[in-house]
């Protein structure tokens, strides 16, 4: 038979570009989550304009700006990892794979810090209607006045899309310390590179999201 | 694969990756101009874009993919641009 004369190589055949076709298809319905949120925003910012506006002024611009030179370096030094390995530098590639996880974990701390902020100011979880959660909220001092629905609607896309995000950077970097593990065991290497390839696609879609929230909720105030 | 060859394959990333820099230092300092609410949206939004296109063309090597890539990816970017214009064809006369 003819298949008897194929070499065994060609049953264990790993298809490095459908694999990587497949991993966007996924990223398109990355894209289409956090899409759907930038409708909802366009569509509340444009009946509460002014709400979204004053609420925008609450958020520290310096902070956000850092917070995006931060997620860039950090598609930087992923670039660069990947490019360590294709060379076959795979110790370069772990050291730039922890600056990467660095980068990121230090993106999570400053908007853990800025959330704090936000949290102590009582803007989580309000509502119109008055229901309200977190400390000093007009649910548990009911003396304390309520939002405006413009700037409540504000916050709660403000959470809920940048808690999403910080979401995928948490899962963005649990991948890349498996991918750490897997190159100083060898398993990722020069000839076999397409995990972390994957995972540098994933943390720059990552990125990309980010280039569109900032400019959103920290600058046209 | 020598010094120079390993050099220039860093080069391209770090020259992207300082556009990228400047482009956010860029649009944060043109915010504060006063442009209007329509301005500031456009000019925030396209730098933005051509953010987004660096990435994803220099970071995510979509310069070096085949054609479908390109196609898929400008196919998922125009379905969420009819979504956008979907949507605001009905909530913009809303109420009128």
């Amino acid at each position: 038979m003819s298949e008897q004369a194929l070499p065994i190589e060609a049953f264990h055949h790993h298809d490095e570009e459908g694999t990587r076709l497949g991993f966007w298809l996924f990223l398109f319905t990355e894209l289409l989550l956090f899409g759907a949120f930038f409708i909802i925003y366009s569509v509340y910012r444009s009946s509460y304009l002014g709400d979204f506006k004053l609420a925008a002024e609450s958020l520290n611009t310096t902070i956000g700006t850092v917070n995006t030179i931060i997620l860039l370096s950090s598609s930087l030094t992923m670039v660069l990892s990947l490019d360590a390995i294709k060379r076959g530098a795979s110790g370069l590639s772990k050291t730039f794979l922890l600056f990467t996880i660095a980068l990121g974990t230090a993106f999570l701390v400053i908007k853990g810090f800025e959330w704090a902020a936000k949290f102590d100011h009582h803007l989580f979880l309000q509502t119109s209607n008055g229901i309200a959660a977190g400390k000093g909220s007009p649910l548990l001092n009911p003396g304390a006045e309520m939002l405006p629905p413009g700037q409540v609607l504000f916050f709660g896309l403000y959470f809920i899309m940048t808690g999403i995000h910080a979401l995928h950077i948490i899962i963005g970097a649990v991948w890349m310390l498996i991918v750490y593990a897997w190159t100083a065991r060898g398993s990722i290497n020069k000839d076999n590179y397409g995990v972390l390839e994957r995972c540098g696609l994933y943390w720059h879609l990552v990125d990309v999201i980010w280039i569109f929230l900032f400019p959103l909720y920290y600058l046209v105030a | 694969m020598t010094t120079q060859e390993q050099s220039q394959s860093a080069r391209t990333p770090i020259i992207v990756f300082s556009a990228l820099i400047f482009l956010t230092i860029t649009t944060v300092l043109l915010s504060g101009l006063d442009v209007g609410d329509t301005g500031a949206i456009i000019v925030a939004m396209s730098i933005a874009t051509i953010k987004a296109l660096l990435v994803l063309t220099f970071f995510m090597h979509l310069n070096h993919e085949p054609l479908i890539f390109k196609l898929f990816v400008a196919l998922a970017f125009v379905t969420l641009l009819t979504l956008f214009l979907l949507t605001f064809s009905d909530y913009s006369f809303r109420g009128m």
